[in-house]
């Protein structure tokens, strides 16, 4: 049978539309640099660091779905000895799933100072179990000791900190197996330690991803040209969060809460107060669905507003393949936007906050579009990477597929993406200009953001399946000042989480960002919040809104210093 | 080489041999003619047939000049009978057949055009002309991968092909290959820089390779050859106007969207793309009336389907205070499944 519609020369269908049954049915600069603006640029001292840590993801000839979606970073400074250590998660052998050789095991390294660090994983106990894809590290127990909670397929695992360099599993004691109350097992890509209510106890969401065991996998493409079966050929699943009870104990509260009647295909998870109200919402990235907004009923319950808010679909109102997501106001006017990566094709999203609890798609008017339609991205940051006073923007880039050069248009090893905030609302991509480090091709994955050497510039880990990760130290060169807040609740939970930080810097600049450390994809990253302060040696007023409500204000803080800021009594 | 050869070889066996007597003489002037043609030159192929109709009246290839002529200027009814004309003087010339198939296909009448290509290519399976048609055919009926093969064999033997250049591109085009489908453009509009779907096609798919002045460029090129006549492309503003929308030059996107609305009024898809540049432009009023026209349209939608419609709706409706309707349209597109993504229907598990 002819189909007409195919019929070109006088008129014709225009391509880009993305949608394969409409389509077939249908007719026929260099670079600016801003005020304070710096070059930005990054070195991979992976190399000589002695972190040898490759991320393994047990694929097998069938390319089962869940081989390409491992890889979370994680940054804490778990020994409290002022520096990041870092944390990877690690896949497993399938079918088994099972951590049956060291390939597999998840790894800690400790930061030595002087740009080295030492596997110590062992000694940790985080050797880990299962199939691990996430990680999430965050104080939950206020004891002043970071802990860390990890995902995965089959065994999501939370980690004590015994304050001597050793962790304990406590997931059962704790309840946050990762299961249904059936007692079914969701397979968890993501969490986020997130004060929900305010009560001073962190609390956890997990966001999963869709219905796959070993027995129910699917096969696509032909033998010896696998493909990674679409994520539409299975059911999704709903995401988990659990209060802290505050004894160590937590309660699935997903029901109650009104976040387990929304079944999505999660990934990525980022939390922000995006309407001001005082209480931590939360977006989780879903492949190929619509994304969720959980909008935060005062600590009552959630609702999701990802369709109200703009914020589920593109502008083309069509959901993308979401992967990792950040939360931030990359526009300095207190609002929350956010930054989504996604695969070729589609764009990476960036929605920006109007203020009127919505949202409108900012991809093209920021000059974003162009540039990351040929990309495909996972971890993702709303950063200041060149201490300007203005954020910028990083993706982990690859496309899902190993085979996916199969078609001649894709790529599966990609480089990193860089994006330079151009202080007028505009991004440009400046991946070329950022040292060699930001053009190796490889299959990335998770990313945390966090400084690694104290020297005020924002420092990416990236992990990239089948080779080494990527220590991105940030080498800008500029004479623009910095500052590194270290929140410390005390009637707030004890990491700060969720509290909403207003800078003005002398010169009057006036910046935002939240103590958090989820986002990205599957990572987790430093809880201490950082700000570009251009030129300005000092900054006139910080003003913290703890989430207890209480709010702190300095005044005349010297740059170029890490501010350990401990909550006031009232 | 082998495809020169091959070209050699099939204008020694397939010419028509009982005209090849009457036309030798004008041999040169054919292919003169017949080059103009495949740059669409009609009026210099017209220029160059009169004289020779009337000095060799029994040269049976001019006949087909002039249909292929009359073909291009949109005279269908003189084409025709010039086609079938030609056709019983030379009713095994593959070349014949191939340029009649084209014109079938252009009028619509499809089981024709199949099988008038089949039997050129059958008799001529060299022949560039019967190459390119039954390739187009073939990519028509959803054999794509045969008639992508063919297509380039066309273009292999015959580069000069304005027509089979551009098909093949418009096969790149659909099949999301766009650095492919831009060599092919671009060779079309270095043959016929007067073919406004050409630059039109050409940009589009410079877009997703992020050739974004590049693209700008060739949007204008068709924008400045853009006449009425049989190569009017109508939905050249509806698409430079949605690259201006990326581009965040929203007055001019709008100019040319209103545009688009006027020359397609009945297809969705233009509808649509004003109404989100009248929201981005805070137009919440036109925007609504865009969009509701949008939702209004069933027949050609352009690809848009109706969740985007729904989702659109939805944030027009809110941002001018209609909860009522805003909720509705929520609902809605929460109950709209999404489309599946290209590519993965091809993947199908096993």
């Amino acid at each position: 049978m002819i189909d007409p519609s195919l019929q070109r020369g006088r008129c014709h269908t225009p391509s880009t539309f993305a949608i394969t049954a409409g389509l077939l049915f249908a007719l026929c600069t260099p670079v600016l640099l801003a005020q304070n603006a710096a070059e930005i640029r990054f070195e991979n001292h992976q190399l000589h660091s002695g972190v040898d840590f490759v991320l393994n993801n047990g694929t097998t000839s069938d390319k089962p779905i869940v081989d390409s979606i491992p890889g979370g970073v994680a940054l804490l400074d778990y020994d409290n000895d002022g520096f990041l250590d870092i944390f990877f998660a690690n896949g497993a052998q399938i079918p088994t799933l099972t951590k049956d050789s060291p390939v597999f095991h998840n790894r800690l390294y400790h930061n030595n100072h002087d740009g080295t660090f030492t596997d110590v994983t062992d000694r940790a106990g985080l050797r880990g179990a299962g199939y691990s894809m996430g990680a999430a590290a965050a104080d939950f127990d206020n004891d002043g000791w970071t802990d860390l909670y990890v995902t995965g397929i089959n065994r999501n695992i939370l980690y004590r900190n015994n304050h001597d360099g050793t962790f304990t599993d406590v997931t059962d004691h704790a309840g946050v197996s990762g299961a249904t109350s059936e007692g079914k097992k969701l397979l968890a890509v993501s969490a986020a330690w997130i004060d929900y209510d305010n009560d001073g106890r962190l609390d956890l969401f997990v966001t999963n991803y869709l219905d796959w065991t070993p027995e129910t996998s699917k096969v696509c493409g032909e033998p010896g040209k696998r493909l990674s079966c679409p994520p539409s050929l299975y059911p999704g699943q709903p995401n988990i969060l659990y209060h802290n009870n505050g004894d160590g104990t937590f309660t699935d509260v997903s029901v109650a809460m009104g976040i387990a009647s929304h079944i999505g295909k999660g990934m990525g998870v980022a939390i922000a107060d995006y309407n001001s109200d005082g209480w931590m919402d939360i977006f989780v990235a879903n492949d190929n669905q619509r994304n969720f907004l959980f909008r935060n009923r005062k600590g009552k319950g959630f609702d999701e507003v990802g369709v109200e808010a703009g914020v589920a679909y593109t502008e083309d109102g069509i959901p993308v393949s979401s992967m990792g997501v950040d939360f931030r106001d990359y526009r300095n006017d207190g609002k929350p936007g956010l930054f989504i990566t996604a695969l070729g094709g589609e764009t990476f999203p960036l929605y920006r906050n109007e203020g009127n609890d919505l949202f409108s798609m900012d991809t093209y008017p920021a000059k974003i579009g162009f540039s990351t339609y040929k990309m495909s991205g996972w971890g993702a940051g709303i950063y200041d990477l060149n201490n300007d006073g203005f954020k910028d923007l990083f993706s982990a880039n690859s496309h899902v597929s190993e085979n996916a050069d199969l078609d001649p248009q894709q790529h599966y090893l990609q480089p990193n993406a860089v994006f330079l905030n151009l202080q007028n609302g505009t991004f440009q991509d400046v991946s070329a200009q950022a040292g060699t480090a930001l053009s190796l091709r490889a299959a990335h994955r998770g990313c945390a953001f966090g400084d690694l050497n104290n020297d005020g510039k924002i420092d990416i880990v990236v992990s990239s399946i089948g080779g080494p990760a990527e220590l991105l130290y940030n080498t800008s060169e500029s004479a623009n000042h910095w500052l590194l807040i270290q929140a410390i609740g005390v009637k707030s939970n004890r990491d700060g989480i969720g509290t909403q930080i207003k800078l003005t810097s002398a010169s009057g600049v006036v910046q935002y960002n939240q103590v958090t450390t989820a986002g990205s994809y599957a990572s987790s990253s430093d809880k201490r919040v950082h700000f570009g302060l251009g030129h300005d040696k000092l900054v006139k007023e910080i003003e913290l809104r703890w989430p207890s409500g209480a709010i702190q204000i300095l005044h005349n803080v010297k740059a170029d210093q890490i501010l350990k800021v401990t909550e006031a009594a009232s | 080489m082998k495809a020169i050869w091959l070209s050699l070889v099939w204008i020694t066996v397939a010419s028509p041999a009982a005209f090849a007597d009457s036309c030798t003489a004008i041999e040169p002037q054919l292919k003169t003619i017949s080059k103009d043609l495949g740059r669409n030159a009609t009026t210099a192929a017209e220029n160059l047939l009169a004289p020779l109709e009337a000095a060799h009246p029994d040269c049976a290839q001019l006949l087909l000049v002039h249909a292929r002529i009359k073909a291009a200027q949109g005279s269908v009814a003189e084409a025709q009978e010039l086609f079938l004309r030609y056709q019983e003087q030379a009713p095994d010339d593959s070349t014949g057949m191939a340029y009649f198939a084209r014109f079938l296909i252009d009028q619509a009448e499809y089981q024709r055009a199949d099988d008038l290509s089949a039997s050129a290519l059958d008799r001529g399976p060299g022949d560039p002309a019967a190459l390119a048609v039954r390739g187009q055919i073939l990519d028509m009926k959803r054999q794509s991968q045969l008639g992508l093969e063919l297509l380039k064999r066309s273009c292999e033997l015959d580069p000069d092909n304005a027509d089979a250049q551009f098909q093949l591109g418009a096969l790149y085009d659909r099949a999301k290959r766009p650095a492919d489908a831009v060599k092919h453009f671009q060779k079309v509009v270095d043959l016929d820089p007067g073919y406004p779907p050409a630059w039109d096609y050409l940009a589009l798919n410079l877009e997703p390779l992020g050739e974004v002045e590049r693209a700008d460029a060739a949007y204008k090129k068709a924008l400045a050859v853009n006449q009425d006549g049989p190569h009017f492309d109508a939905f050249l503003d509806y698409n430079y106007g949605r690259f201006l929308a990326k581009r965040d030059q929203l007055l001019e996107s709008k100019r040319h969207l209103d545009r688009a609305v006027e020359l397609v009024p009945d297809f969705r898809a233009t509808w649509y793309d004003r109404a989100k540049v009248n929201l981005r432009m805070g137009n919440y009023p036109e925007a609504r009336t865009d969009a509701e026209k949008a939702a209004s349209l069933t027949g050609q939608t352009g690809g848009i389907i109706d969740l985007q419609i729904y989702a659109l709706l939805e944030q027009i409706y809110r941002r001018l205070g209609e909860t009522e309707l805003a909720e509705k349209y929520a609902a809605l597109t929460r109950e709209t499944p999404p489309p599946v993504r290209k590519g993965y229907e091809q993947a199908p598990p096993q």
